[in-house]
């Protein structure tokens, strides 16, 4: 049981979930209320991620990061190591592979708010942000937890992805699906099994909470 | 001056086309009527703050809202408007007393939970304080909506048909809690109805709006008897719209006499209108007495008109009678009689019968072309 | 360096960002104190698994073929100096890639002198390292399977005549240096046209072995040093296959120039009697 690869692992998902809990909420607010155009066309390249393949986001992304790249020389300037093979590197591909998994439930939860209920709490005389903490969040939160945690879930899961960014660097980069697959090559079976269990086990919680959470937005809806 | 009054001027091409301008006193409340798609609703939402007329000045209570000349736009925030919206908007994930404490952030914390209470039980509602959205009744969500409106102690109240999504028991039941609230209340008032008798039971004054135009501002009485031209007199469901020509003016009977294709009539005096000019005029249907067939006439009738009924629809206790009028270019004159009324006189399609017109209600308008065709 | 400031400001800025999460938590019932337990798991959770400022543990890559052998040996490195090294096991030619790309590996165990040289000559490493092994193959097959196992090949060559194999596994010749080498012994043995379309790649030599082992292929070619380890002891039969020729599988080993002390060390360690010894064990012929 490799009890570093697992921390590693939460490490990662709860980074991404604390970042894209921000992120994911202003886009999906953006995407739920605001007209503008290509807006079809924002929400169409949000999804991509659920549809390419690991292997091609990966190329790009590793593309993007590169010792070669723009970016990855710019980070590499300011944090003194290359963004690829790295946890910094693993974690803005995981920001970018999980955005459709934070943003599409968090957009369908502020949709559901009833077209007339912020503008009524304008007229209340509550500001924006009031508006905000007191109005949309409570009547979009089993929407929101939801989408914290499928990308929670998904990132403890994701490997295509995480071999072709990370490497496999014990400690920074091996993540527990990497460590699977670390072991299973050093016919090490019974430490294999073992870490896809518990893999199996915290996907199977995850998936419940965020199920659960999502039918018990129902009590409101008269 | 800061009266309290209430003063809208807007105007835009684009979108949804506006061009109206209205007041409103303190304490009067002033309905907004129209059609579908009149720009009701979006006046409103003007003056509450929630949509910006292209052009235009809102101000209320001496303060200015809006001003596009003087780029003055304030958020619905900084005003202080109570709004009923149609479907009430409550807040689902609060309770009764939620909801209008929500509106309560002007007044001290300590003060809140007091008034709110007071709200609700001023609007009926008390003992219901903890109760959902979802667990309350039209009737009492529409409650829970006006008390939150006037949580915030606006200087004017804004009511998008807020008795449009309730039965006609209920609708009654807030038109009389309505009427009795007003007596406390000292801001304008501004409803928005698409329904004739709601606003001629409720406003002091009503204002006919038309594709986001003020057509007309007044008492409700003198606006559906006294339409400004045929397109109001539409607009208020007066049937009875026709041509006519004036023939001349008679002060001393205050009567202004008048050539209906060929049938003189006597109407209410109206000399702004000069002899031989074209008109269009109407006449309520209250103001036709249908002749009694048994007796015949005695020539003492008011503009008696004569012809052959061409429709007959007994609804309920009233029946609409149409009557093909002898003479004048086969117009067809609506009146209503009760039920009983037109059994007894044997009404029935085909029929010969009559009535007369009263000469006070035959009210005179400027004919305008593109909007008095149709007139009969 | 910037990144100790870096860590340390990302960790008061996430510090403070999940004490506004939890104070807004506390002071909202029962929900949201749950929501404020998850705040504080998931600060814990994200500042677990940090890698230790200043301890100089170095990376080491190393070609799969390395499996069981350095493991060994770097246990006796640190019963020696008492230090760790990390290590990560894969293809070399897909490590040379991440190297070039910037990986951070401190120390490079390659199963091919030519990736050596080219890193050597695109500066990365300071020389072209040392040769630490010379690898050998060997022919597996897996219980119950109907090859019968000779270093001439020649149970192979009868089971591909008559159908009985289906499947044999390799590395993939493209980048890994016993995918390479196991093609030469195949064209060698006359074998290649005839068994290429029936072939299953390993991503790494180890992978082909598992493929090998796991009775999805009728056989394989894969390292002797796996042939022999006890994980695949039992699990069929093997056979030594004569050197590759004429590329044997000179394995180079060599230092980037930024390894540390720790790295250096180990480089030493691995020239010793003591870790040669092991080597020999594991059926790796040391120069």
């Amino acid at each position: 049981m490799d009890w570093q690869a697992l921390a590693l692992s939460l490490k990662l998902a709860a980074w991404t979930v604390a970042l894209l809990l921000p992120v994911g909420i202003v886009v999906a607010r953006a995407l739920a209320w605001r007209r503008f155009a290509g807006r079809r066309l924002a929400e169409a390249a949000l999804a991509l991620p659920l549809v390419l393949p690991p292997t091609v986001l990966g190329y790009y992304l590793l593309s993007a990061f590169g010792a070669r790249a723009p970016l990855g020389r710019a980070f590499e300037a300011l944090a003194g190591h290359p963004l690829a093979f790295s946890f910094a590197g693993l974690l803005a591909a995981s920001l970018v592979f999980n955005l459709p998994f934070a943003v599409q439930p968090m957009q369908r939860a502020f949709e559901a708010i009833p077209a007339d209920v912020r503008p009524a709490a304008a007229c209340c005389g509550m500001s924006p942000w009031r508006i905000f903490t007191r109005i949309e969040l409570p009547l979009a939160w089993p929407g929101v937890l939801s989408a914290l945690v499928l990308t929670f879930a998904h990132t403890l899961g994701e490997f295509g992805v995480v071999l072709m960014v990370g490497g496999n660097i014990p400690g920074e980069t091996r993540t527990i699906a990497i460590a699977i697959y670390d072991r299973v090559q050093a016919f090490d079976a019974s430490a294999a099994g073992l870490m896809a269990a518990v893999l199996l086990a915290l996907s199977l919680a995850a998936i419940a909470i965020a199920y659960s959470t999502a039918t018990r937005a129902e009590p409101y809806r008269g | 001056m800061d009266d309290g009054r209430l003063s809208v001027q807007v105007a835009q091409k684009v979108l949804i086309p506006l061009d109206a301008a209205f007041e409103c006193g303190p304490g009067e409340l002033l309905a907004l009527t129209g059609p579908s798609g009149s720009g009701k609703s979006t006046l409103l939402r003007c003056v509450a703050g929630l949509e910006r007329p292209a052009r235009g000045r809102i101000a209320c209570a001496g303060r200015v809202w809006l001003d596009t000349r003087r780029r003055v736009n304030a958020s619905p925030q900084q005003r202080s408007v109570g709004l009923v919206f149609q479907q009430y908007a409550l807040f689902p994930h609060l309770t009764a007393l939620g909801n209008v404490t929500a509106a309560l952030g002007h007044r001290p914390r300590e003060t809140r939970n007091a008034r709110a209470r007071e709200l609700l039980a001023s609007v009926h509602l008390a003992g219901l304080e903890e109760r959902r959205p979802a667990q309350l009744s039209g009737g009492q969500q529409q409650r829970v909506a006006m008390a939150r409106a006037l949580a915030r102690d606006p200087q004017v109240l804004l009511l998008d048909e807020p008795f449009a999504a309730v039965d006609r028991v209920t609708r009654q039941k807030l038109h009389r809690e309505l009427a009795e609230l007003r007596r406390t209340l000292a801001m304008p008032i501004v409803l928005v109805t698409h329904d004739l008798d709601e606003a001629a039971m409720l406003a002091d004054r009503m204002c006919i709006l038309h594709r986001g135009r003020t057509l007309q501002i007044g008492p409700p009485h003198e606006v559906m008897t006294r339409p400004a031209d045929a397109l109001v007199a539409r607009l208020v469901d007066l049937r009875n719209v026709f041509e006519g020509v004036v023939r001349g003016h008679d002060a001393a009977t205050q009567r202004t006499v008048l050539d209906w294709h060929g049938v003189t009539l006597d109407a209410a005096h109206a000399p702004s209108f000069a002899p031989g000019a074209r008109v269009a005029w109407t006449i309520p249907m209250s103001a036709i007495v249908l002749h009694r067939r048994d007796r015949p006439s005695r020539g003492e009738h008011e503009n008696p008109v004569h012809g052959t009924v061409q429709e007959c629809l007994a609804l309920g206790d009233d029946t609409t009678i149409g009557l093909r009028v002898a003479g004048a270019r086969d117009a067809l004159l609506t009146l209503r009689v009760p039920t009983h009324v037109a059994r007894r006189n044997g009404i029935a399609v085909g029929v010969p019968a009559g009535a007369s017109l009263l000469a006070e209600a035959i009210h005179l308008m400027p004919w305008r072309d593109a909007v008095s065709e149709g007139a009969g | 360096m910037h990144a100790p400031a870096a860590v340390a400001s990302t960790r008061c800025g996430f510090a403070g960002y999940s004490a506004v999460v939890i104070y807004e938590g506390i002071r909202r019932p029962v929900r949201s104190r749950r929501a404020a337990l998850a705040a504080a798991l998931a600060y814990a959770a994200l500042t677990a698994a940090a890698p230790v400022p200043g301890a100089d543990v170095p990376n080491v890559a190393a070609a799969s073929d390395l499996q069981f052998a350095l493991p060994a040996i770097a246990a006796a490195f640190k019963r020696a100096s008492g230090r760790d090294v990390r290590l990560s096991f894969g293809s070399s030619g897909n490590f040379r890639r991440q190297i070039g790309q910037g990986a951070p590996f401190e120390l490079f165990l390659s199963a091919d002198a030519s990736y050596v040289e080219s890193l050597a000559r695109e500066r990365w490493s300071a020389d072209d390292g040392v040769v630490y092994a010379i690898g050998r193959l060997a022919l597996f097959v897996p219980q119950g399977s109907p090859i019968e196992p000779d270093p001439e090949l020649r149970g192979v060559a009868a089971a591909l005549a008559d159908g009985r194999l289906r499947k044999f596994a390799i590395a993939n010749p493209e980048h890994a240096p016993y995918g390479r080498a196991a093609r030469q012994v195949l064209m060698r043995a006359g074998l290649w046209a005839a068994i290429e379309p029936r072939l299953v790649l390993g991503e790494n030599i180890s992978q082909a072995a598992q493929f090998a082992v796991g009775g999805a292929a009728q056989g394989g070619i894969v390292a002797y040093s796996l042939a022999r380890s006890p994980a695949l002891a039992g699990r069929g039969r093997y056979v030594l296959l004569p050197a590759a020729d004429p590329d044997p599988l000179v394995q180079r080993m060599v230092l980037a120039k930024r390894a540390g002390a720790t790295a250096r060390a180990f480089y030493e360690f691995l020239q010793q009697p003591a870790a040669r010894a092991i080597l020999g064990r594991h059926g790796f012929q040391v120069p």
